[in-house]
């Protein structure tokens, strides 16, 4: 209790200015805070390297360096080591790993982007359906969320992965099957976490005040609970976005990708069997894949920090 | 008792997902081209194919709990190839828990006394970025390390395959000599979260009056910190080691293939790459009873850590 009382009233000291957003008072405390900083920068270089990958990269994308008419010198080299010319190496190929790599980093966002946008739509529409209706609903709903909490998700995901990708019939999804499955696995933390959040909200006098005035249920939900647990969402997306590029990354490592995409996985599992004679190949890749992870991890971090004025202390 | 109905949903999606995939002789007939017609009858009738969806749920729910795990596709019993490699399984699993514990208990403690020293910012920036490394880095580039370079340890795999190159002649050594790096990897691996966590449940103990009472009787710091701290700071840690000895469960795949490790992980691999389902099915429902029962044992030790929480 002591605690929270000085909190309370060191707040106003900070002087809040007239017309001074939530948001912006978080991005100020978010650039106080070095980890999320560097998180921040490490997002966003990621994001120039997508978006100018050719600009990045040395080789055009998946040429065989010495031998392709793109890219036709300097000679031809499998598993060759890192040298000036091949910065981190090239892999059995003969492509350039650097350039790889920086190829694959489109294929990140669109998993991590992809396959959390799903998660999360499906986690705030449970988390708060659940939430805010409470009985039944939320009885139903939640046992449901429990079951898929417990369940080896990714074992079953190995195996949905085998039998979309490897059989015939879908097998032309490539990548978004990836996308797909990871996304309609991954929300039931999320969604225990955002139902959590609502049912402290629904509380709140101003949704009794917006049901007095006849304010429908739909409006209730998506005009006041939603933004009021927008601030968890946020940190929800970040941190997930890290764990469904490593989940990809994970499954393509042990052979489960989609064939003929270029992600940082799909490199490490072409390399892997060439480790001993070609470390650079697979190592390169999955460094990629861990920085890349911990610029979201520290971002959410540093967002959970800023957003979340219960943790402020 | 929640357990029950979650185990039975549980058997219910995964019998369900895997008949939404199609007929499984089929899927693993267009993998295995080789198997003939009537060996692809046998098959369906020993999953009971024949039958009206329904029946075959409950049959194969029946089975299971008659500890019946069937026989797989390529021949053998689910069982014993199963129990051939849960151990594997069960010991990095475990040691990594247990060792990443000891180890991380002490350090989150000290951060938490030492709060924002350099320590403390050290040992929380290491954590925050230990959280990412994933064990196919760290574990591959340890491997290369000491395994193909330094050629301390062995490359992978849990025992020579030659009587003759066992050290010393015992194969206990040899085990062990396999076991010491991926154990230890695998705690570093799995270490950084149970800091992150230690930490801050021992910095929200810190605060209590009881503390301030412990302290201003008398008591000797470690007393207080070890005693009445860390008895209380327990209660989110057992939750959440419950919790993510399931998740590490369900990563064995990862964690196996990367060590060359011969555990139940690896298994699920290779039998999912060739999509039979009897073994695919058995393993999913073991490491998910495992979960279960983990969760469970979290429980238990709820009430001995906390009296103040009942069994009912």
């Amino acid at each position: 209790m002591n605690q929270e009382g000085t909190s309370q009233t060191a707040e106003p000291q900070s002087a809040r200015p007239h017309g001074v957003s939530q948001w912006a008072l978080a991005w100020r405390r978010l650039k106080k805070n070095k980890t999320a900083i560097a998180g921040l920068a490490i997002v966003g270089a990621f994001v120039v390297m997508a978006a100018f990958d050719r600009l990045v990269a040395l080789y055009p994308p998946r040429c065989i360096v010495g031998l392709s008419p793109s890219c036709p010198s300097p000679d031809f080299v499998s598993n060759g080591p890192p040298t000036l010319t091949h910065p981190f190496g090239t892999n059995i190929d003969g492509y350039d790993v650097y350039s790889e790599i920086i190829y694959g980093t489109r294929a990140a966002f669109l998993i991590g982007l992809g396959a959390t946008g799903l998660a999360i739509l499906i986690a705030v529409i449970i988390g708060l359906a659940a939430g805010y209706f409470g009985g039944w609903m939320e009885n139903l709903l939640m046992r449901v969320t429990e079951v898929f909490l417990v369940i080896p998700f990714f074992l079953l995901l190995l195996v949905f992965l085998q039998v979309a990708l490897k059989f015939s019939q879908f097998s032309t999804g490539g990548i978004w099957i990836v996308v797909l499955v990871i996304g309609a696995f991954s929300w039931p933390g999320a969604a225990r976490i955002i139902r959590g959040e609502t049912l402290k909200v629904r509380e709140f006098e101003f949704i009794a005040a917006s049901r007095q005035i006849g304010a429908s249920s739909w409006r209730i939900l998506f005009r006041h609970l939603f933004p009021n647990v927008l601030h968890i969402v946020i940190v929800l997306l970040t941190l997930q976005i890290a764990a469904s590029i490593l989940t990809e990354a994970a499954v393509s490592f042990l052979g489960f990708g989609a064939p003929g995409s270029n992600t940082w996985g799909q490199q490490m599992y072409t390399s892997a069997n060439f480790i001993a004679d070609a470390w650079w190949a697979t190592l390169f890749p999955a460094l990629f894949v861990t920085v890349m992870v911990m610029g979201f991890n520290l971002l959410g971090n540093g967002l959970r920090d800023a957003l979340d004025p219960r943790l402020r202390e | 008792m929640y357990l029950v109905p979650v185990f039975f949903g549980i058997t219910l999606l995964v019998f369900t997902i895997e008949r939404l995939a199609g007929d499984p002789v089929e899927l693993y007939g267009a993998l295995n081209p080789n198997i003939t017609e009537q060996q692809r009858e046998l098959l369906r009738k020993s999953l009971h194919l024949d039958q009206p969806i329904q029946v075959q749920y409950l049959s194969w729910l029946s089975d299971l709990l008659h500890l019946n795990l069937g026989s797989s596709f390529s021949g053998g019993s689910v069982a014993t190839l199963i129990a051939q490699r849960i151990w594997a399984t069960l010991e990095l699993q475990l040691l990594g828990l247990t060792l990443s514990l000891i180890i991380a208990i002490p350090i989150g403690i000290t951060s938490a006394r030492k709060r924002y020293s350099a320590l403390d910012v050290t040992i929380t920036s290491t954590s925050l970025i230990g959280t990412s490394i994933p064990i196919f880095f760290l574990g591959v580039a340890a491997i290369l390390i000491f395994g193909y370079h330094l050629h301390w340890f062995p490359s992978g795999g849990f025992q020579s395959t030659l009587p003759s190159q066992y050290p010393y002649g015992s194969l206990l050594l040899d085990q062990l000599w396999h076991l010491f790096l991926p154990a230890t990897i695998y705690t570093f691996a799995i270490l950084a979260p149970v800091v992150l966590l230690v930490r801050s449940s021992m910095l929200e103990v810190l605060r209590q009056d009881y503390i301030l009472a412990a302290k201003a009787s008398g008591l000797k710091d470690r007393t207080v910190i070890y005693k009445h701290g860390l008895r209380n700071a327990l209660i989110p840690i057992v939750t959440y080691v419950g919790l993510y000895f399931g998740g590490l469960l369900a990563g064995a795949p990862v964690t196996e293939t990367v060590f060359n490790w011969p555990g139940v992980g690896r298994m699920f691999v290779d039998y999912t790459t060739q999509l039979d389902f009897p073994v695919i099915q058995a393993i999913v429902v073991i490491i998910t009873l495992m979960t279960l029962i983990a969760n469970l044992i979290t429980d238990v030790t709820y009430a001995y850590i906390d009296p103040r929480i009942r069994l009912e």
